[in-house]
C-alpha cells in the first residue's frame, strides 16, 4: 500500500559499542534515535491518514445500514398487505392539491361511463349532502377510486386517520395497487357528510377476504337500488349521481408507491396527476350540485364548471 | 520514475477509472431515459426494478433527468482525476468536496429508492458504489501528499 512503512525502512537498533571509537558510537546512537522518531512520526501520519479516509466511509456505511434495517422492518407491513400509518407529507399532498393543479387538469379527456344520474331524490344527512362509498380493501378499482374521492372531498372538508392500504395481490388484477382505506378514517365538513364502508380486508382466510365494516340496512337498500349486482366500488354522490366502478384507468397508478402517486398530484402534466385531478374535478362538480354550489370558490372554479359539463 | 511515484500513480489512475465507470453508466442511463426508458438491461424481481426507479417521479429534476446530471458530474470528476489535474494540488479541495458531494447525493438517492420508489436500480447501485470508492481513493491520495 502506498506510503505504508515497511521493514526496509524500519530503523535498526544501535550497534554494540565494542570495537568502535566512542565518538562514532555516539553518532550511531543519535542517528538511531532520529530514525526511531521519524518512524514514530510516519506511523502517526499513517494512522491519521487511515482515520481520515475510514471515518467518512464508516459514517456512510452506518447510514446505509440504518436505511436498510428501517426499510426491512417496514417492508414487512407491505409484504403482509397490512394497513399502515400514512406519511404526513403524502397526506398533505393528497388533501392539499393546489388550485392551479385542478385548473390545469380541467375535465377528463374522456367522459367516464361509470357515472350515471339517478333521477332520484337527494341523499342528505342532517341537512348536509351525503356521499356514500361502498368498497373493499382487496378491490383494485376501489383502490383506484379512493384517490380522486379523497382529493375531491378535501375541497369540502378535512380528513383524519387515513392510512395506507393496498389492493389484493396477484392473481387479482392490478395487484397491490397503492391506496388508502376508509376503515378507521373520519371526515369532517360543513357541507358534506361522508360514509365510507370497507366491507372486507385484503387478506384471505379460508379462501375469502376477511369481513371488515358492516353495510347498514339503509345504505344496503340504496346500493341495491342503483347497483343491483352489488359490484364495488359503489359511490353515491348526494343521491343525484352514482358511480359503479372507477372513473379513470387503474393502470395509470398501478405499480407506483403512495409517495410517488401523491407527488404527481400537483403536476397535471403527468399521467396520474392529470387522471386523478380531473376525476376529482368531476366528483367535485357532482357534489357541488348537492351542496347548493357551496363552497362558492370551489364550485364556481372554471375546472369544476368544465368538469360538470361532462356529467351525463 | 520512483517506486513511490508509481504507487501514487496507481491511486490516481484508480480515481480516473472509477469516475469513468460511473460516467459510462450515467451516459447509458441518460440515453435509455430519452430513447427507450422501459428497455433497461436489468432484472425485474420486485425489489430490483431499474425501470421503476428510472421512470419514477424522482428520476428528474424539473425537465432534466438525474442520469444526465450524473453524467455531467462524473465528466467533471473525470477531468479532475486525470493525472495532469492531480499535479495541481490546489484542486485537492475541489476533488474532496466533489467526491463527498457525490456520496451525499448517492445516500439521498438510496433513500429515495428504498422509501419512495420501493425498488432498487442495479445500474444506479453501480454508480453509488463507484462514488463511494471514488471518495475513498481521493481521500487516500490527498492525505498521502507531502505537506507543502
Amino acid at each position: 500500500m502506498e506510503g505504508v512503512s515497511s521493514s526496509s525502512t524500519r530503523p535498526k537498533r544501535p550497534a554494540p559499542l565494542a570495537g568502535k571509537p566512542k565518538g562514532a558510537a555516539l553518532k550511531d546512537r543519535e542517528a538511531a534515535r532520529r530514525a526511531l522518531a521519524a518512524s514514530a512520526r510516519t506511523r502517526n501520519n499513517q494512522r491519521r491518514r487511515l482515520v481520515t479516509v475510514l471515518a467518512p466511509i464508516g459514517a456512510v456505511l452506518a447510514v446505509l445500514a440504518i436505511l436498510v434495517v428501517v426499510r426491512a422492518t417496514t417492508s414487512q407491513d407491505h409484504a403482509g398487505k397490512k394497513t399502515r400509518a400514512a406519511a404526513a407529507t403524502v397526506i398533505a399532498q393528497v388533501t392539499g392539491v393546489p388550485v392551479a393543479a385542478f385548473e390545469a387538469a380541467g375535465a377528463p379527456a374522456k367522459r367516464s361511463d361509470t357515472i350515471t344520474a339517478t333521477g332520484g331524490g337527494a341523499l342528505t344527512d342532517n341537512g348536509k349532502a351525503r356521499v356514500l362509498y361502498v368498497g373493499a380493501e382487496y378491490c383494485p378499482f376501489c383502490a383506484t377510486e379512493r384517490w380522486p374521492l379523497i382529493v375531491a372531498l378535501s375541497r369540502f372538508g378535512s380528513w383524519q386517520g387515513l392510512k395506507y392500504s393496498y389492493s389484493a395481490s396477484s392473481p387479482e388484477v392490478f395487484p397491490d395497487t397503492s391506496t388508502f382505506t376508509f376503515h378507521g378514517a373520519t371526515y369532517t365538513s360543513r357541507y358534506v357528510s361522508f360514509t365510507g364502508v370497507e366491507t372486507a380486508t385484503n387478506r384471505q382466510v379460508n379462501g375469502s377476504y376477511e369481513p371488515l365494516d358492516q353495510l347498514g340496512a339503509d345504505d344496503g337498500a340504496i346500493m341495491k337500488q342503483y347497483d343491483p349486482q352489488g359490484s364495488i366500488p359503489f359511490t353515491d354522490l348526494g343521491g343525484r349521481w352514482v358511480i359503479n366502478g372507477a372513473t379513470y384507468d387503474p393502470s395509470v397508478i398501478h405499480g407506483r408507491t403512495h409517495a410517488e402517486i401523491a407527488a404527481t398530484l400537483d403536476k397535471p402534466g403527468t399521467a396520474s396527476g392529470k387522471a386523478i385531478d380531473s376525476a376529482a374535478n368531476v366528483l367535485t362538480a357532482a357534489i357541488c350540485q348537492s351542496t347548493g354550489g357551496q363552497p362558492v370558490a370551489v364550485c364556481t372554479s372554471p375546472s369544476v364548471v368544465a368538469a360538470g359539463k361532462t356529467l351525463p | 520514475m520512483t517506486a513511490s511515484t508509481a504507487r501514487v500513480s496507481r491511486v490516481e489512475l484508480t480515481t480516473l477509472v472509477l469516475a469513468l465507470v460511473a460516467l459510462g453508466v450515467s451516459i447509458y442511463l441518460t440515453v435509455e431515459h430519452y430513447a427507450a426508458p422501459n428497455s433497461l438491461a436489468c432484472p425485474d424481481t420486485g425489489a430490483i426494478n431499474c425501470t421503476k426507479v428510472t421512470t419514477s417521479t424522482w428520476s428528474e429534476v424539473g425537465p432534466v433527468p438525474l442520469a444526465l446530471l450524473g453524467a455531467l458530474y462524473f465528466a467533471a470528476m473525470s477531468a479532475l482525476c486525470v493525472p495532469a489535474a492531480w499535479r495541481v494540488t490546489a484542486l485537492d479541495r475541489v476533488r474532496v468536496i466533489g467526491a463527498a458531494g457525490g456520496v451525499a447525493t448517492a445516500l439521498y438517492l438510496v433513500w429515495v429508492e428504498l422509501f419512495q420508489v420501493e425498488a432498487i436500480c442495479l445500474w444506479c447501485t453501480v454508480v453509488h458504489v463507484a462514488s463511494l470508492a471514488l471518495l475513498v481513493a481521493v481521500l487516500w491520495r490527498v492525505t498521502g501528499r507531502e505537506p507543502a
